[in-house]
């Protein structure tokens, strides 16, 4: 076999290789993008209820102060901790995020807690709905966190993982935190098997 | 062929050809819509996930919904869904020790639970052992579910019956002018060529019968304007939950995590893992969960095909070894001196031999475990997992073959493999799967000589009543009970078949020959039915009209009319035709069908 024949068939199978390797580099750029988008659209659902949750607070502080307006300590804590999230909304670190919206889900729980102690407040219509609209609320969060986190995991994984973080890295793929629980929402979780 | 018969044959295609181009034509316009998905979201409706799977497939109800009402079940904590280890196959029903206020659970979620329930022992059941064992309830079942779904997507206004009224009449209108074409058509063909039986009305009526019934025939549920919006609505849901690659992967017991959105998820199509474990459909007959013992545990069950001794009875093996053991001996004793005429051909002489020899030693050889068979017979106990027909006998060209043994799975707790047993037939309708049954049999054949219902299975409570079919109309509640007609026949009856337009066909236990026939029809069939059959002796008393003639019986209450025709060995029972009636007027005149 001639020179030239060999060097064509080594030279027609790098090509050969180099179509490979694009090919499966488009494809794996591409499902890094579509798992990124997931992670995004994940984060705009979460966002959509988080900012449900700020509007609806106001009127309950208002209703509350018509009842227990003494109470003043909880309620200045619970419009601190809704401003602090409302600030740290516009921070792209999902942590800092996550950590402030805890903290509102925990004041606004010590709410609740504090109206236990006054039956007329409980007893009025515009409190429940709006007791009951945070909590249709906060169920929403649960579940758009669990979508997030869950996006968010199989998205780190094609970006840490051998081969995809060669693409990832080109591409600037970063891994995304996670939005974590509460500390409440954190407790040991009883399995029964 | 005469030009004539081809024109008439020509004129009789296209008008047939016509009605059908009509039919497709109608099938075409009144497909199922395909909505174009809402933008991808997270947000579920009203809807049930059984509506859901309807609505999502092109109006076409899959197995999924039942396995979403399930995982709907146990996202609202009716049941529990457990997994003991990493497989999800080994997932558990349990239920819960206070279960959640059942008012507000729709018809078809309260026959998935009563499934489940029906099945737990000590309030758990694998879900793998949700399946069925018995193809005809299981069918039953998947229809009864499918039109209570059905039932309320349209009640909700998000469906709708393919072929409506409209749709039919002009079929129907349409095939009868089809008809009359080749009536006509025929009845022409019969006047030119002399023929004395002119076949022409006769074929118009076929005609009519045969499109009309095509026309009757539902081609299931299309889509309203309603229907399309929330079926867009949640193939949004559907891209949704399909951008999430893990969600697929999810096991049934997530659902604790989950709640609503892995039934939803399986409704839509968007759950792998939890799809592929859940079903509620047929069961692996070689692999059946039996809870005998007290416990759930899996028993691996072989259905012998080629074994010739399987499920004979002592004087048919007797008969064979017999016979094989007489032909070895003939070889041995006649053949070698037969063949002495070709002595060069020392070959087939030895082969010969042989062939003596192995037929005389398996003569003997059968001959032998026949007897031991006999004398080595036991008594079994245990669950009944599987009953399936095995062997069949065929009653001539015209008639269906009737099963003469069956397969007859049991269980008894000693061992997680076992071989099925061979039931004669006539005894198959006394048991049911599930049932504790105790049984005597001879090992080697795997006869079963004698059958003992010990207790009912819990699959007795869970089985259909041939109702719910939305596509034929349910047997009347108040036709003759098989103990009725036994008692009216004088001999053993096998339960009754459900025949077309509502009726049952009673069989003896024995043979399974046809007996008796009863048909209820109401409406013009009724009317018609009764202008036939209302000759003969008056029967004063039954109902609002009875008569007897021949072998054949009529009884008109209301509307309805039941024809009561002797078949076969019966036919010499007429006298007790009106008894039979009688009994049947009494709970017409009782109560509802």
């Amino acid at each position: 076999m001639s020179g030239g024949v060999v060097l064509g068939v080594v030279g027609g199978l790098l090509c050969l290789l180099a179509v490979i390797v694009i090919g499966w580099a488009l494809v794996a750029y591409n499902r890094l993008i579509r798992q990124r988008n997931q992670v995004q659209a994940s984060w705009a659902q979460i966002d959509v209820q988080l900012k449900r949750r700020y509007d609806l607070i106001p009127n309950l502080v208002e209703t509350v102060k018509g009842y227990a307006a003494h109470e003043r300590g909880t309620l200045d804590a619970v419009v601190a901790a809704r401003n602090s999230a409302i600030a740290a909304s516009s921070d792209p670190r999902v942590g800092d995020r996550a950590a402030a919206e805890n903290m509102l889900t925990q004041t606004l729980g010590r709410l609740f807690a504090l109206a236990e102690a006054y039956p007329d407040l409980k007893a009025n219509q515009n409190f429940a709905a709006l007791q009951s609209e945070l909590a249709n609320t906060e169920d929403k969060i649960a579940y758009a966190r669990q979508f997030y986190n869950s996006a968010v995991q199989t998205y780190n994984t094609s970006v840490q993982s051998l081969p995809t973080n060669v693409v990832a890295g080109i591409g600037g793929f970063r891994a995304q935190d996670f939005f974590e629980a509460g500390g409440g929402e954190r407790g040991p979780v009883q399995v029964r098997f | 062929m005469d030009g004539r018969a081809l024109l008439d044959l020509a004129v009789g295609g296209i008008a047939v050809g016509g009605w059908f181009l009509a039919y497709l034509l109608a099938r075409v316009v009144t497909r199922p819509a395909s909505p174009r998905p809402e933008p991808a979201t997270p947000d579920l409706g009203p809807e049930s996930p059984a509506v859901v799977s309807l609505v999502v497939n092109r109006w076409a109800l899959t197995e999924d919904a039942a396995e979403s009402t399930l995982l709907d079940l146990a996202a609202r904590r009716f049941i529990e869904l457990r997994q003991p280890g990493a497989e999800p196959a080994q997932t558990t029903v349990h239920l819960p020790p206070a279960a959640p206020d059942e008012s507000g659970l729709r018809p078809y979620e309260r026959h998935v639970l009563s499934r489940v329930r029906g099945l737990t022992v000590g309030g758990v059941v694998p879900l793998s052992a949700l399946t069925f064992r018995d193809q005809a309830q299981a069918k039953r079942w998947e229809k009864r579910l499918r039109a209570e779904v059905v039932a309320e997507a349209r009640a909700a206004g998000l469906s709708q019956r393919r072929f409506g009224p409209a749709v039919i009449g002009t079929l129907v209108t349409l095939a009868a002018l089809a008809s009359v074409v080749t009536g006509t058509a025929a009845f022409h063909y019969g006047v030119w060529s002399g023929s004395e039986d002119n076949a022409g009305v006769a074929t118009g009526i076929f005609t009519f019968m045969v499109l009309a019934a095509i026309a009757g025939i539902s081609p299931g549920e299309r889509d309203t304007p309603l229907g399309r919006q929330v079926a867009a609505r949640w193939l949004g849901v559907r891209d949704w939950l399909h951008g999430h690659e893990q969600f697929a992967e999810l096991p049934p017991a997530s659902v604790v995590v989950w709640d609503r959105y892995l039934a939803y998820g399986a409704a839509v199509g968007a759950t792998h893992l939890a799809s592929t474990i859940l079903d509620l459909g047929m069961g692996n007959r070689e692999l059946v969960w039996s809870s005998y013992g007290g416990t759930w545990h899996r028993v691996r069950v072989r259905y012998p095909r080629l074994w010739s001794r399987y499920g004979r009875t002592t004087s048919k093996l007797l008969w064979r070894a017999l016979l094989a053991a007489a032909a070895g001996l003939a070889l041995l004793a006649f053949a070698p001196r037969g063949l002495d005429s070709l002595p060069e051909i020392d070959l087939l002489d030895d082969a010969v031999l042989a062939v003596g020899v192995l037929l005389l030693l398996t003569g003997t050889y059968k001959l032998a475990r026949t007897i031991i068979d006999l004398a080595t017979e036991r008594t079994i106990t245990g669950e009944v997992l599987w009953l399936e027909v095995w062997d069949t006998a065929s009653q001539g060209e015209d008639r269906p073959s009737r099963p003469v043994t069956h397969y007859l799975a049991v269980d008894d707790g000693t061992d997680d493999r076992t071989t099925a047993w061979a039931l004669p037939s006539e005894w198959e309708s006394r048991c049911h799967d599930g049932d504790t049954v105790t049984i005597r049999v001879r090992p080697w054949s795997r006869r079963v000589v004698e059958l003992t219902i010990v207790g009912h299975g819990r699959s007795r409570d869970l089985a259909e009543a041939p109702t719910g079919d939305i596509a034929a109309p349910a047997t009347p509640r108040f036709l003759p009970t098989t103990d009725e007609v036994a008692r009216a026949l004088g001999r053993p009856i096998r339960d009754g078949d459900r025949v077309p337009l509502g009726g049952a066909l009673y069989l003896s236990a024995d043979r399974g020959k046809a007996l008796l026939l009863v048909q209820a029809l109401g409406g013009t069939p009724g009317r018609w039915a009764w202008r036939a059959n209302s000759r003969g002796q008056a029967l004063p008393g039954i109902g609002d009209g009875a008569f007897a003639s021949g072998d054949r019986a009529a009884l008109r209450v209301g509307e309805t009319t039941v024809v009561f025709t002797l078949m076969g060995e019966a036919r010499d029972r007429q006298a007790y035709l009106p008894w039979l009636a009688a009994q049947c007027a009494t709970r017409m005149a009782s109560g509802p069908s």
